[in-house]
């Protein structure tokens, strides 16, 4: 082994390294969100009564993560490309839709975890439907995903790292060009594998401290919502 | 069949050829790994379990492609030696899905009671004759549905080697699709071939597992 | 007195500083039955699990036709080989059939060929009555064909001595006595036994003494008659009072 490690020109690149984590953290954040709100739809639409919105559902659900994140992205990027969006808003939507699809299943088993009584109480007392799943069935839902929900979190961040082969500007791909500049590649990479770590560690601590303030406080939900 | 899929069939064919043994391959390997590993670590084998750990905690924490980077970049620099983009992609997926199969090999050695493995040891049997007559086989069973869950996360993965210049399927379609440009037509193409083959596997776990359920 | 099997001589073991076993000892000569009883907790199912090393001890010594098997260089296989066991939940493997369940020991430790093995298979299940049961798989069958099936298995090594522990405690009552019934011919047959279970009704059929523990201690080694009629300690007495009259 003759390899000699040096840390230096890793060092005169921060200021790259930063953007492209600044980057990886703007595409994960705005991907979570969206695919929340799509996971969140799909995934309640999969629990309803009616038969067509769970078929629905069910097919969009089978057909979005059976199909590579890569191909995702090249559907905005490439076939979608009349469209003329900027690689970093092609890279959220794949991501999104991508990751939605696992957050909907997650929601459902969720929702399907919720005892059919408190939906039923909850419109006894006069709350409306909507009313209904914001106030009672998705934060009781919450509790019982949230690690679940850490998983596919985390899975997207890491996921984005895909974003650098339609050109986004992220962790990934500076890495790259850091790489094929200073030729430090362990160190590159072991910087960049540090980065995603942290990142991780992040979300899931976030979720889990999330998660069990909730069940310390359940008034707080009564007043968001 | 559109004719830009036809006119290109032989090509998309020998890339889908090349993703599937990518696929077959790095299931294999990823398997005997995550087997290896989860069971070194069931036995708390010393060192080696502490390190197996570090191991699937860093494969864990890493995206794919990274992982890719460091084996076809990052490891010959470092250790000194040659790979192809093909090469790397398999070390790659094998080092990968073997960390995650690890963790579910380990879950399922441990949802096996112990009074199994003293009605082996009672009637004679050795403890690794326990272990692979009774402790592995049940274990396997136990958890065919995640394994065939990480087979499909590994080929839909196999795409992600285009990036590297391996010349699977999606490489192979993008490549069609720069010089004849039908993106929409090409990428449907491919991305149903991709549905159609995930369910068949997913299908084909759920198949074994009412089969072989215990 | 005829030859003794297995024997256990000041036998002691500890959790930690709780002690389950206290300086037992006893002796359990060829073609006897021995019932051993007890309150919960009282360490019966460790004592027998003693016997053919499943559990460690930390003093005393048993023996097995004169193995040592605490010792170190002692081929414990070889020794379970000649030594039966049936569990509290018959522990049968559940992705083997029932004859497969018999067999797998045979070819595997005995080292007999899958015919052989296949053929005394049958045969053992053809005794258990369950012939016809040969190629279901455990989860269907009912928990006393399941128990069955693991006589079978244990019975496959031609051991000299059987060890039950509760055989009959996870059973639903109605299928308690198809088990009850094997013992008993087993018995007859004059198979070495020791049999952990409350049920007094089988002591009092087929035991030839019966052994009281209570706390880790042996308290009673008495003759099945001294014991049912006249129990030497407080002990045994409330025990027993409590087991046959309530």
């Amino acid at each position: 082994m003759s390899y000699e490690f040096d840390w230096a020109p890793i060092w005169e690149a921060r200021a790259l390294i930063l953007a492209g984590l600044a980057t990886t953290v703007m595409l994960s954040a705005a991907s979570l969100v969206l695919a929340s709100i799509i996971g969140v739809i799909v995934g309640t639409a999969a629990s309803s009564h009616r038969l067509a919105f769970r078929v629905g559902a069910g097919v969009t659900v089978e057909v979005t993560r059976n199909v590579p994140l890569l191909i995702h992205m090249y559907v905005w990027y490439v076939a979608l490309a009349f469209l003329r969006l900027p690689p970093f808003w092609c890279g959220v939507l794949g991501l999104s839709v991508y990751s939605g699809a696992y957050v909907a299943e997650i929601v459902r088993g969720g929702i399907a975890s919720v005892p059919d009584g408190q939906g039923k109480a909850a419109l006894a007392t006069g709350l409306t439907p909507f009313q209904t799943f914001f106030v009672v069935i998705y934060p009781q839902a919450f509790r019982i995903v949230a690690p679940s929900l850490a998983n596919v979190f985390s899975q997207l961040i890491k996921d984005s790292s895909l974003a650098s082969a339609i050109a986004v500007m992220e962790l990934t791909y500076v890495a790259g060009a850091v790489e094929g500049q200073s030729f430090r590649t362990f160190e590159i990479y072991i910087t960049v594998c540090g980065l995603y770590l942290l990142l991780v560690t992040i979300v899931t601590l976030a979720l889990r401290f999330f998660s069990g303030a909730r069940e310390q406080a359940p008034a707080m939900e009564l007043a968001s919502a | 069949m559109p004719d830009v899929i036809s006119q290109n069939l032989p090509f998309l064919m020998r890339g889908l050829a090349t993703t599937l043994r990518i696929a077959g391959l790095t299931a294999a390997g990823g398997t005997l790994l995550g087997l290896a590993v989860g069971i070194a670590i069931h036995l708390r084998v010393a060192v080696l379990a502490a390190s197996l750990r570090l191991y699937i905690e860093f494969v864990r924490g890493t995206p794919l492609l990274v992982m890719l980077f460091i084996c076809y970049f990052a490891f010959p620099a470092l250790l000194g030696y040659r790979t192809t983009a093909e090469q790397a992609t398999i070390l790659g997926f094998i080092l990968f899905i073997g960390a995650y199969i690890a963790e579910d090999v380990r879950s399922g050695l441990r949802s096996i009671k112990p009074g199994l493995v003293q009605a082996a040891l009672a009637t004679g049997l050795t403890h690794w004759q326990a272990l692979g007559l009774i402790v592995i086989p049940l274990a396997l069973r136990r958890i065919i549905p995640t394994l065939f869950n990480q087979y499909v996360r590994l080929l839909k993965f196999t795409s992600v080697a285009s990036v590297i210049g391996v010349q699977e399927f999606t490489g192979s379609a993008m490549l069609v699709n720069a010089r004849v440009f039908a993106p929409v037509t090409i990428l449907a193409f491919i991305a149903l071939t991709y549905l159609v083959l995930c369910l068949l596997l997913s299908s084909i776990g759920r198949v074994l597992h009412a089969r072989l359920a215990v | 007195m005829r030859e003794p099997i297995i024997v256990l001589k000041e036998v002691s073991k500890a959790y930690g500083a709780t002690p389950v076993l206290r300086r037992c000892s006893t002796a359990v000569a060829a073609g006897e039955v021995v019932v051993v009883c007890g309150p919960s907790g009282s360490g019966k199912s460790t004592l027998i699990k003693c016997i053919n090393g499943l559990e460690p001890f930390q003093s005393g010594s048993i023996t097995v036709e004169g193995v040592e098997v605490g010792a170190k260089g002692t081929d414990l296989p070889r020794l379970r080989m000649r030594i039966g066991m049936v569990f509290q939940h018959f522990e049968l493997y559940p992705h083997m059939t029932a004859l497969e369940n018999v067999m797998l020991a045979q070819v595997h430790a005995l080292r007999r060929s899958r015919s052989e093995a296949r053929e005394r298979g049958r045969e053992l299940l053809d005794r258990v009555g369950l012939a016809e049961k040969a190629d279901a798989m455990p989860a269907n069958l009912s928990g006393g064909q399941q128990q069955r099936v693991a006589i079978a298995r244990a019975l496959a090594l031609d051991p000299r001595a059987m060890l039950f522990d509760e055989p009959t405690s996870a059973l639903d009552p109605a299928t308690i006595s198809e088990v009850l019934d094997v013992l008993v011919e087993l018995a007859r047959e004059g198979m070495t036994m020791m049999v952990v279970t409350h049920e007094m009704g089988f002591a009092r059929r087929v035991a030839d003494r019966v052994i009281f523990m209570d706390q880790g201690e042996i308290v009673e080694d008495s003759r099945k008659e001294a014991f049912f009629s006249n129990p030497a300690s407080e002990r045994a007495k409330l025990f027993l009072s409590k087991i046959l009259f309530h």
